[in-house]
């Protein structure tokens, strides 16, 4: 909070003729910290510092993702030049029906043409573009990797979030996903932090011991919690990003947060210098990465066979 | 007006002359070597971009080869008919290195599909599936490596499907699939000059890699690739590089390099401006060294030809003020050639000048007394010390008309100047025969001098002929006038001795006149003297005697002489 106050005065203290850019924010500053620095390397990258070529308003919803519209609301009626949306689909979907007329730079993990965000990759349409991680593509890859580190396994949990607009598709994924792996899946839902401890203690009660997380931004940005309770009641999980395993957790996979963040600050800066969103294609994140927690599967008596640890981008030991 | 006149004439043409014999040289210097810079700047151009081109070619066939030798170490094993955990190993192993690649297949030797896997799809192992009519193992089988034609993953990012057999069929195959957005890290990495850029075509001539990789991702697109491919089709097979215009229709020059393998095109560009920046530079300079040099002949032409035409000026200026009659000017040129020598020439003509008109003028002077022939020969002489003012034996002669004042106020004034003018003409004439020298005239009388300021000989008779000619000459005239009426008379009083003889008065109002008792004698002797009488005093009466017929009168009181003055007459 102390961070959003700053923010705010160095917003206000902006020169009249700077560009405004308004981030539409689904958490708190703290939450976001290491995202927002991603943001402003790429705005760099593209010419643009913030306090001396460029101001950035932002808003704040705290984890309350309902609160999105109407902070994108008030981004409309600040008349900022070009809206950010970053951390996942509901901000840019939020972003798109408040109506915002600017354009519109989300970063999310989900397909943004089978949200309906955009048209297609390379055109766009309207005023909207931005950057996907491909968290959600890779969702079955979680389960794959699951599967791998407990073939005994016949039922593994899966964790999502009813009131994500991916949570179908993910779950459909991985529906296919088990019958390949010859696997059944027991599906849990969660879409406050409150329902987490359920989850977990749901989990080791029962013989399913190991949950693969669907790639939700909610649970992104709560790693530490989810790490925590895993460590908690011993359940091996897999999550989208690193900040699981960095906090204690066994593994993630998904796509790099700081190269989709850093490219979404190139797009704002190329916005602001007067590109047209029609010509800013739908990027892909480039990199998806594997991290593993050597320690925490000690903990959890589990080991990974040497190809997994060799295919492992990151090994935290 | 000098200033003004110097634009006509002589000036203009010296100065067009001297400032077109400096500057024309000048500028077709300029000009040669401003076409031989570009011509050669263009050559260093060519030969800058060919080798860019070619590097940029072989920075990109790295990229590919790259991958390529990393894939060769997954077809070193013969296969089994076993699983083998250890290819899977390999295989993520090499996900580790080489990050383009998105998925990987391993064939075994009977053409079976024994491990795939993948950044985001599932992993199969050992599915046995039979791959071995596909295209990408047919063609590696022929050429060991093969590569497929760009596709575009979801019609955005390109990929590339890269096959590979080892040296045995034993070790079997693996097929790769690239995401060439990576090529982004090469392609941005290649300093084309300070703006200029790299870009990757495939055969049929789409967008691959480019440094703004949001046209890459249009490269499927015909109005994003097209331009680069009419850039690349304008290069061409031959040497030299071509001029396109770049997606922002800035003139780029372009060079383009094949990559082997994959059947690439790299097409560096750098835009005109930055590449003709040193000619560019190279043309200001020489313009900036044109307009100087320019000046400079302009500057230098001025002041030669100004040197060249002022004198002449001056020699203008002072002949028209020595023709004004200004013979006291003098030109000045100090150039020390020939215009110095012939302002001398002029200077001197003006000193003969003047001197002619000094003479000129003298001989006016002396011909108003002087009779016109003893004029020249005073002038002659060149002096007219003649003049100055000395003590000698003259004779002097006073006539004037008797009655004349009654006449005068009896007649119109029209008349008396007729008879006054009939009168001094004849006189005038008699005068200049005799030689003898006026000295003024007063109403109707006049006084002449005989010996003075020219000597003569025997200026007694000499001036007693003169009076005897006016008597006789003055007489026929009043013959005329007394038919009309007239009655005026004439008479003529002469004597002679010493008197001062010299030139009185001031500045131009100069006269010659003679002072001393003879004069006023002479002139007591005219008005003595009756119509038809000439009286002459003892001194000239002696000296014509027995050559003149002479009468002696007697004595006769004078005014102003003391004593009675015996006066002599002569008869004509």
């Amino acid at each position: 909070m102390a961070a959003a106050a700053a923010w705010t005065t160095s917003s206000r203290a902006q020169k009249p003729s700077m560009p405004v850019i308004g981030y539409l924010c689904p958490e708190s500053p703290e939450l976001f910290g290491s995202r927002l620095k991603a943001f402003h390397q790429g705005l760099r990258e593209a010419g643009f510092v913030e306090g001396r070529d460029v101001a950035i308003e932002y808003r704040w919803a705290n984890g309350q993702y309902a609160q999105l519209p109407a902070l994108a609301g008030e981004l409309i009626a600040r008349d900022v030049d070009v809206v950010v949306a970053p951390g996942g689909a509901p901000v840019a979907l939020a972003a798109k029906a408040a109506g915002v007329t600017k354009t519109i730079v989300f970063e999310m993990g989900g397909d943004p043409v089978q949200l309906g965000v955009v048209d297609s990759l390379s055109r766009p349409g309207g005023n909207i573009t931005g950057i996907s991680s491909l968290s959600v593509d890779v969702s079955p890859k979680r389960l794959e990797l699951m599967h791998e580190l407990l073939p005994a396994t016949k039922t593994l949990g899966v964790v999502t979030n009813p009131t994500s607009p991916t949570a179908g598709s993910q779950l459909q994924r991985l529906q296919a996903a088990a019958e390949t792996l010859g696997v059944h899946l027991q599906i849990l839902r969660a879409s406050k932090e409150e329902e987490f401890e359920s989850v977990f203690s749901s989990v080791a009660r029962e013989s399913t011991n190991a949950l693969v997380f669907t790639s939700d931004p909610y649970f992104a940005f709560r790693s530490r919690r989810l790490a925590d309770l895993a460590l908690k009641y011993r359940v091996p999980a897999v999550t989208q990003t690193r900040d699981f395993p960095t906090a204690g957790g066994l593994m993630s996979y998904g796509g790099d947060f700081v190269q989709s963040h850093r490219r979404a600050g190139i797009y704002a800066g190329r916005v602001l210098k007067g590109e047209k969103p029609a010509d800013l294609p739908v990027q892909l994140v480039t990199k998806v990465e594997f991290v593993i927690n050597l320690k925490t599967a000690k903990l959890l008596g589990h080991e990974f066979s040497p190809s997994v640890v060799s295919g492992a981008d990151e090994v935290i030991e | 007006m000098i200033v003004r006149d110097r634009f006509r004439g002589l000036f203009p043409k010296y100065f067009l002359a001297l400032f077109l014999a400096v500057a024309f040289p000048l500028v077709i210097n300029g000009s040669i070597e401003a076409w031989f810079g570009y011509r050669d700047q263009r050559a260093r151009l060519d030969q800058l971009l060919g080798v860019q081109a070619t590097s940029a070619a072989a920075e990109i066939h790295n990229f590919i080869s790259d991958i390529a030798s990393q894939l060769g170490w997954l077809v070193q094993l013969p296969w089994t008919d076993e699983a083998d955990e250890g290819r899977r190993t390999d295989a993520l192993r090499l996900f580790r290195q080489a990050p383009a690649v998105v998925s990987l297949t391993l064939i075994d030797n009977n053409g079976l599909e024994r491990l795939y896997v993948s950044r985001v799809g599932l992993n199969r192992i050992e599915s046995r599936t039979d791959r071995s009519a596909e295209p990408a193992l047919v063609g590696a089988h022929a050429r060991q490596v093969w590569f497929s034609d760009v596709s575009y993953n979801r019609g955005s990012e390109p990929y590339l499907t890269i096959a590979l057999v080892g040296n045995r069929s034993a070790v079997g195959a693996v097929i790769a699939e690239v995401n060439l957005k990576l090529i982004w890290d090469v392609v941005s990495a290649i300093k084309v000059g300070e703006t200029g850029l790299a870009f990757v075509l495939d055969r049929p001539g789409r967008l691959i890699a480019h440094p703004d990789i949001s046209l890459v991702l249009r490269g499927l697109e015909e109005t994003t690739s097209q331009p680069f491919r009419t850039m690349r089709d304008a290069i061409g097979p031959g040497a030299g590089f071509a001029t396109g215009r770049d997606g922002q229709g800035r003139p780029v020059a372009a060079r383009a390099a094949p990559v082997a393998g994959p059947d690439w095109t790299v097409v560096v560009a750098q835009p005109l401006s930055e590449a003709y920046a040193p000619i560019y530079a190279a043309l200001r300079r020489t313009t900036v060294l044109l307009a100087g040099s320019t000046v400079f002949a302009g500057l230098l032409a001025y002041a030669f030809a100004h040197r060249m035409t002022e004198p002449i000026r001056l020699l203008e200026e002072g002949t028209e003020r020595i023709g004004a009659g200004s013979f006291e000017h003098r030109i000045s040129i100090q150039t020390g050639d020939e215009f110095q020598r012939l302002a001398s020439s002029f200077n001197r003509m003006a000193g003969e000048l003047a001197l002619a008109q000094q003479h000129q003028e003298r001989i006016a002077k002396l011909k108003r007394f002087l009779a016109p022939q003893v004029a020249d020969l005073v002038d002659r002489a060149g002096d007219d010390s003649v003049l100055d003012g000395r003590r000698t034996d003259v004779v002097v002669v006073f006539c004037d008309l008797r009655g004349f004042t009654a006449f005068s106020a009896g007649v119109a004034p029209e008349e008396v100047m007729s008879v006054l003018s009939e009168y001094y003409e004849v006189l005038g004439r008699v005068i200049a025969r005799f030689e003898a020298t006026l000295i003024s005239f007063s109403g109707d009388g006049l006084m002449v001098l005989v010996n003075a300021p020219v000597p003569v000989e025997e200026p007694a008779l000499r001036a007693v002929d003169l009076a005897t000619e006016m008597q006789k000459r003055v007489q026929g005239l009043i013959g005329g006038w007394r038919s009309r009426g007239y009655q005026v008379g004439f008479g003529i009083g002469l004597a002679s001795g010493s008197a001062t003889v010299g030139r009185i008065g001031y500045e131009d109002r100069l006269d010659y006149t003679a002072i001393g008792s003879v004069v006023n004698l002479a002139a007591r002797l005219c008005a003595s003297a009756a119509d038809g009488e000439i009286l002459m005093d003892a001194g000239t009466a002696a000296s014509v005697r027995g050559k003149r017929s002479l009468q002696d009168i007697g004595s006769r009181q004078i005014k102003g002489f003391d004593d009675a003055i015996p006066v002599f007459g002569i008869s004509f």
